[in-house]
């Protein structure tokens, strides 16, 4: 099959359907997954093709089907369940935390924990505070989970395909406002590796380190940038746990400058990690200190224009890389 | 109210300014457009007026000191009574007004000028302090270098202590590289003692801006021209003879327009117009006030212009447009009788430069200095040869 333009969770829909075609242990569970096919139509016609029992309906008890699912991939199975957003997962925290994370360990590699749990994570439009979370950083600091952030339909395909086909407990945050993206998917290209990051434009004056919807904010403004020749090199990290640093380290060795671009709060958030590890990494290459542009380290605003304000804008990226530049170069506009 | 008063932004390149002098002391009631002070930039003396009627108030910041452009050097409040901190004293204002950068720190002129302490080379240290003092590094290894800009510097061999920092007063990269293509500075250790006299603004300048020209390939070519004609054609009129020289060239330019063009890395610039900068010798300087058109507009407008521009040099008040872009140059050491011949600098934006020395009763000889990636030496001969017709004819040109 050729290249062809789709939306997000069109990928994301291929690639439950073909992991579900080829093994009988893949199910799927979760509220609304069945009859009403997802609140972002992801598993929309699996119910039909697989019928009930392997696309499973369930309550609304986030601790309880999480922790079927971790009881499942113990058993054998494949499990992919879905969250109905990232911000209902703080219920689930404890068998994500205690089960999912922790069992492979404890019990010495005997029992492996083949899991998936996709959730819609990120700033939407107006959907108040308890609704627009990004708990990357809560999740991040789980060790033995890892974290898949795929930015476009490509991404979101490989990357289910291979969260399903591995062995390990792997959480998908997909980005709620890329759900109706469209991008190109060719489902017979070799994928990545999952959690390899990927340089998606070449720059050699700073780097803009970023994931998920933030990647797309990163390349518009590197566009701009590039008309006051400041080429900006743009990484999209693919993964947050755990995070493939040699790209980032190479790329920030050649560019000297880096800016870590995020929806995530700036305190403690998931470019704190970044920039900690890369200004460790990179000390002797930094010719400026590390920045971030990240979200305010508030509680996200109703209000459509404070809302807006609160996370990282094209404007924003902008400003940094000319300031950065700027610092180190007075050749260039300020 | 107290409104800040900022230090004056000359040119878009401008970066720091010196105050030379307060006219107004803290407490002085002050007119809308009254001057306050004097601040020396690379090329004039600026004046600071007063934007409101009101008082002057300190902290006023402190003469003699290079200070970035828009920092605040003084403030204009309402009434008398708001006036708080008379005082002038260095530790009152420096809390007030934002660190000095390094740079302009090392220009300052030693603080103890008696002792060869800081810069002065270990070995001439008097013979009677047997342990040498090594050269206190103590600052220049505390001013801010981004990792990368030491790792540079360590793996290229230069001291931090000889770059001149970037904006913020850090050292980056950029000015590191900038020090490793520079010529390297003279090592003063085994040479007698000394004292380091910071360039004035304009000296630096001049050294920046030569020193730009050091990638030129350069050619000179000479000829020897009677100036017989023109000379009584200046004492006829009573006009200029730098004045008709200037035109005699621009008009020659005119006639070679690739004399009027520049390089540049795109490319070569084809200007449409002759800009001639005539250098200009006074007290302390050296500045290329630029006659305007010179080859189009009539002689009499000229000879306005260069005596309005001869008086703003003198008096130190010229600003970028009067210096600035010169398509051609001239620089006439003629009044010098002894000076017979000598080579000028191509400066950057110029095609090339023309060097007049002194007439020797039978000729004068002219030195065409080229930027060889413009014009070539068979230009430069008919150049000269269509000059010489021209100031061996003035009738045919000047009216």
């Amino acid at each position: 099959m050729a290249k062809e333009d789709i939306f997000y969770w069109q990928a994301l829909n291929r690639a439950l359907d073909a992991e579900m075609a080829g093994d009988d242990s893949v199910f799927i569970l979760g509220e609304d997954v069945g009859l009403y096919g997802g609140s972002y139509r992801v598993t929309e016609g699996l119910y039909a093709k697989y019928g009930p029992l392997r696309v499973r309906d369930t309550p609304i008890s986030e601790t309880s089907f999480t922790g079927l699912g971790v009881g499942a991939a113990m058993t054998g199975m494949r499990p992919v369940v879905e969250i109905m957003t990232i911000n209902f997962a703080l219920l689930a925290l404890d068998p994500l935390v205690n089960m999912a994370a922790k069992i492979p360990f404890m019990s010495g590699g005997q029992f492996p924990m083949p899991l998936v749990v996709r959730m819609p994570g990120g700033v939407a439009k107006q959907l108040g505070a308890q609704h627009s979370q990004r708990l990357e950083h809560t999740l991040m600091n789980v060790p033995g989970l890892r974290i898949a952030v795929p930015a476009t339909p490509q991404d979101a395909y490989w990357q289910l395909r291979q969260a399903i086909a591995s062995d390990d407990p792997i959480i998908l945050i997909e980005h709620d406002l890329l759900y109706f993206s469209k991008g190109a998917l060719d489902v017979e290209a070799v994928p990545l590796p999952m959690h390899r990051a990927a340089v998606c434009r070449a720059g050699r004056d700073v780097t803009l380190v970023s994931y998920s919807r933030n990647v797309e904010l990163c390349l518009r403004a590197a566009q701009q940038l590039a008309d006051e020749r400041i080429e900006a090199e743009v990484i999209d990290l693919r993964s947050l746990s755990p995070i493939d640093w040699e790209t980032c380290v190479t790329s920030v060795e050649k560019t000297h400058r880096l800016i870590v671009v995020e929806e995530d709060c700036r305190f403690a958030g998931a470019g704190a990690e970044v920039a900690a590890t890369l200004s460790e990494r990179c000390f002797f290459s930094l010719d400026a200190p590390a920045k971030r542009v990240a979200a305010l380290d508030i509680p996200t605003p109703f209000n459509g224009s404070l809302e807006s304000a609160s996370i990282p804008t094209v404007k924003d990226v902008i400003s940094a890389a000319q300031q950065l530049c700027s610092v180190a170069d007075p050749g260039v506009k300020p | 109210m107290k409104q800040a008063v900022p230090m004056p932004a000359l040119s878009d390149t401008m970066a720091t300014g010196r105050l030379v002098r307060w006219l107004k002391q803290s407490g002085d009631p002050v007119k809308r457009g009254d001057v306050l002070a004097e601040v020396e930039t690379d090329k004039a003396v600026l004046e600071v007026e007063s934007f409101v009627d009101g008082f002057l108030a300190g902290p006023l910041a402190p003469i003699e000191t290079d200070i970035p452009v828009r920092q605040t050097i003084g403030y204009l409040i309402d009434s008398a009574e708001e006036v708080v901190t008379p005082s002038v004293s260095e530790e009152e204002t420096e809390p007030k007004t934002p660190p000095v950068e390094p740079a302009v720190e090392r220009a300052r002129p030693a603080k103890h000028p008696a002792t060869p302490s800081t810069t002065a080379p270990r070995a001439a240290t008097s013979p009677s302090s047997p342990s040498i003092t090594p050269r206190t590094l103590t600052d220049t290894n505390r001013r801010p270098a981004s990792p990368y800009a030491r790792m540079l510097a360590a793996d290229l061999g230069i001291d931090l202590a000889d770059v001149v920092p970037g904006a913020g007063g850090t050292i980056h990269a950029a000015e590191v590289l900038a020090t490793a293509l520079q010529p390297r500075s003279p090592d003063l250790h085994f040479a007698p003692p000394y004292q380091i006299e910071p360039l004035s603004p304009m000296h630096r300048a001049v050294a920046d801006s030569m020193t730009a020209t050091r990638g030129t390939p350069t050619f000179r070519v000479t000829a020897r021209i009677p100036l017989d004609a023109i000379q009584a054609t200046s004492k006829e009129t009573k006009t200029s003879l730098t004045l008709l020289l200037a035109r005699a060239c621009a008009l020659t330019v005119k006639e070679f327009p690739r004399f009027n063009a520049c390089h540049t890395p795109g490319g070569l610039a084809i200007r449409d117009r002759v800009d001639v900068g005539i250098a200009v010798d006074f007290e302390g300087g050296l500045l290329t006030p630029v006659l305007r058109d010179a080859a189009n507009r009539p002689l009499e407008e000229l000879a306005e212009d260069w005596r309005i521009l001869r008086d703003k040099v003198r008096r130190r008040r010229v600003v970028p447009e009067d210096y600035q872009g010169a398509t051609f140059y001239v620089s006439n050491l003629g009044t010098f009788s002894f000076v017979h011949s000598f080579e000028a600098i191509v400066p950057l934006g110029a095609a090339a430069i023309l060097a007049i020395g002194a007439d020797d009763g039978t000729a004068t000889t002219f030195t065409m200095s080229c930027d060889h990636r413009v014009v070539f030496g068979a230009d430069s001969a008919r150049f000269l040869e269509a000059l010489a017709g021209r100031l061996g004819n003035p009738g045919s040109w000047l009216g």
